[in-house]
């Protein structure tokens, strides 16, 4: 299958700093990605070459095309929220749905509408007059109504409360998703989106600290809590990452024999937060 | 074509305050004289004596002075519209690549498939066709609402404003002159309108600024670096623009023209083109040295515009 994003030695420099550093990826199509990193770590670096929106060194094509050159035909089967809050303040909702209706031939007013019905935002509204939150919702919902190969989020749900995060993400699963269409999601809130993850990449001072699908997140990690007597025991197994949780020592291990780690206490799936927590640990060391 | 006509309308939508109720304001002020100085006329007027004379020395004139003057009197009236326009042109192309990447809207208008080339040409093409439209329809709306204002208050003293001047002035040959010259100064002001939006893609802030200091130094400098050189005032970019606007095919002012006032293309103060206000005087001036060079100069300026706006979301 050829891949929906495909990178090699992609490098993106501001100045003398590297802001992305040699990357190769190859995202294949019908997969929901987390790119997960700290802040100034070059995610969005490396968004902004994907989507058309920065020069860079290297090589990356994004279904078949240079972003940088060819942006507008790209955006036929590229949608993305680079950022909460860009929507014009001055426009009013009637003449956004109208403008992106014109201009994108993949756009569904009425998959739009419904997604708005659930909200409190009126078509007559000027931008500058929704709350922070009602912005997103709106943008989401014109996203959302867009028929596209790849969905590019960046901090998606900046602003939203939780109940509206819970729906976004489980419409995002449920109605848009499906095994044409590839998204990449950022975010801070990593818990609210690993379940709905298959894939995770992990980005550190510009490099990939680690690419993998979920599946094999679940073979190749495992968690162990002990009692601090088999503490000393368990960290001759090469742990990754330590971490004392009510006088119980927890310990991150990457490819290591599971009936051996269930011997000293109990095991389990590392969250995405801890495994990402161990694996920028790693890094910094 | 229809991402075009969509991204026009964009450009409306954000700018209605500028594109329509700024000219639709100015035909008001138009109005409100026009009334204010009917009911001036009536209160001082006794039985609207000195009107019904006025109107009757100008029933006596012959019918080629009446049409020749009220051509003259409904095209000199656009130049309120006209300043303004310029000014409204001016700060909207200032605006036009600027605001977006002020609030960071870029970013959503850059998610939709259309292209940097687009977005630019229906900056442009509002600058140079809609707005210029904008105002002409709203000031022939005008002179239609004053001819029937006027004509009620001829009737009113028992004349006829049909023989006095709505059969004698041909208000579509003013009016399409009016258009005419319009949309020639959009193409002969071309140079400055593609710097403007050059300067709205590049200022970090404040265009205005960027706008006008860097002409403006490099104008002193010129001046400077003359007058060091040969001991004389001569040529500037001062100059040159001045004369761009005395040259332009704008009705901007008058001028005596075969022993008569007459209405006159640009300013008068240069020799290099006829300021008649003719069709063949506005064609001369677009197919001119002049103009070619501009369109070049443009060019430029239009291609950095481009390149500008392609990387305005690198950081």
């Amino acid at each position: 299958m050829t891949p929906i994003i495909s990178a090699r030695g992609l490098t993106k420099k501001y100045g003398r700093t590297l802001a992305v550093d040699h990357i190769d990826l190859d995202i294949p199509p019908g997969r929901i990605v987390g790119l997960i990193g700290p802040n100034g770590a070059g995610k969005t670096s490396a968004l902004k070459a994907i989507l058309g929106l920065a020069t860079f060194d290297g090589e990356l094509t994004v279904l078949g095309k240079n972003p940088s050159r060819d942006r507008a035909a790209l955006m036929e089967d590229v949608c993305f929220i680079a950022d909460v809050a860009v929507l014009p303040r001055w426009i009013r909702v009637w003449q956004l749905i109208d403008v992106t209706e014109k201009l994108h031939s993949g756009f569904s007013r009425e998959t739009c509408m419904e997604y708005l019905a659930q909200t409190k935002i009126t078509m007559d509204q000027r931008v500058k007059q929704l709350s922070k939150g009602m912005v997103a919702q709106l943008h989401l919902a014109l996203v959302m109504a867009i028929d596209v190969k790849l969905l590019v989020l960046d901090e998606p749900t900046l602003g939203l409360d939780i109940l509206y995060r819970k729906q976004f993400y489980s419409s995002l699963l449920n109605d848009y998703f499906d095994e044409q269409r590839t998204i990449v999601i950022t975010t801070h809130q990593v818990e609210e989106v690993e379940h709905i993850l298959t894939d995770l990449i992990f980005i550190q001072d510009g490099k990939i600290a680690l690419q993998s699908t979920m599946e094999e997140v679940e073979l190749r990690y495992v968690e162990l809590m002990v009692h601090s007597e088999m503490a000393e025991e368990a960290r001759k197994l090469n742990p990754l990452y330590e971490r004392e949780l009510f006088g119980r020592h927890i310990f991150l291990y990457e490819n290591v024999e599971r009936e051996r780690l269930a011997e000293l206490g109990e095991i389990h799936t590392p969250s995405v937060a801890d495994l990402f927590v161990a694996t920028m640990k790693r890094g910094d060391a | 074509m229809n991402r075009l006509i969509a991204l026009i309308r964009r450009e409306y939508w954000e700018n209605k305050g500028a594109f329509r109720t700024t000219p639709l304001v100015i035909g008001g002020i138009y109005i409100a004289f026009l009334l204010m100085s009917i009911f001036t006329t009536a209160h001082f007027d006794n039985e609207m004596y000195t009107f019904k004379e006025v109107i009757r020395m100008l029933a006596q004139q012959p019918v080629e002075f009446r049409a020749l003057h009220g051509h003259e009197v409904m095209l000199g009236s656009s130049l309120f519209f006209t300043v303004v326009l310029a000014f409204v042109v001016f700060f909207y192309l200032l605006g036009a690549l600027y605001d977006d990447r002020k609030d960071r809207s870029i970013l959503f208008w850059k998610s939709l498939p259309a292209s940097d080339t687009l977005t630019i040409a229906s900056k442009l093409l509002a600058a140079m066709v809609l707005a210029p439209l904008m105002f002409w329809v709203v000031f022939v709306l005008t002179q239609i609402l004053m001819a029937a204002i006027a004509s009620v208050m001829v009737l009113s003293v028992g004349e006829n404003p049909w023989t006095l001047f709505l059969s004698v002035v041909n208000p579509l040959k003013a009016w399409a002159m009016l258009l005419v010259s319009y949309l020639a100064a959009s193409i002969w002001f071309l140079p400055m309108y593609s710097w403007l939006l050059l300067v709205s893609s590049f200022a970090p802030r404040i265009p205005l600024l960027f706008a006008i200091l860097p002409p403006v130094v490099f104008a002193i400098l010129q001046i400077w670096i003359t007058f060091l050189e040969t001991f004389t005032l001569n040529t500037s970019l001062f100059g040159l623009v001045g004369d761009w606007v005395a040259n332009s095919p704008a009705i901007l002012t008058a001028q005596v023209h075969d022993g008569q006032g007459t209405l006159a293309l640009g300013v008068p103060s240069t020799g290099v083109f006829d300021h008649a206000v003719t069709l063949a005087n506005i064609l001369d001036r677009l197919f001119s040295l002049q103009m070619l060079a501009g369109l070049g100069v443009s060019a430029v300026f239009l291609a950095g515009a481009l390149w500008l706006r392609h990387r305005a979301t690198e950081s």
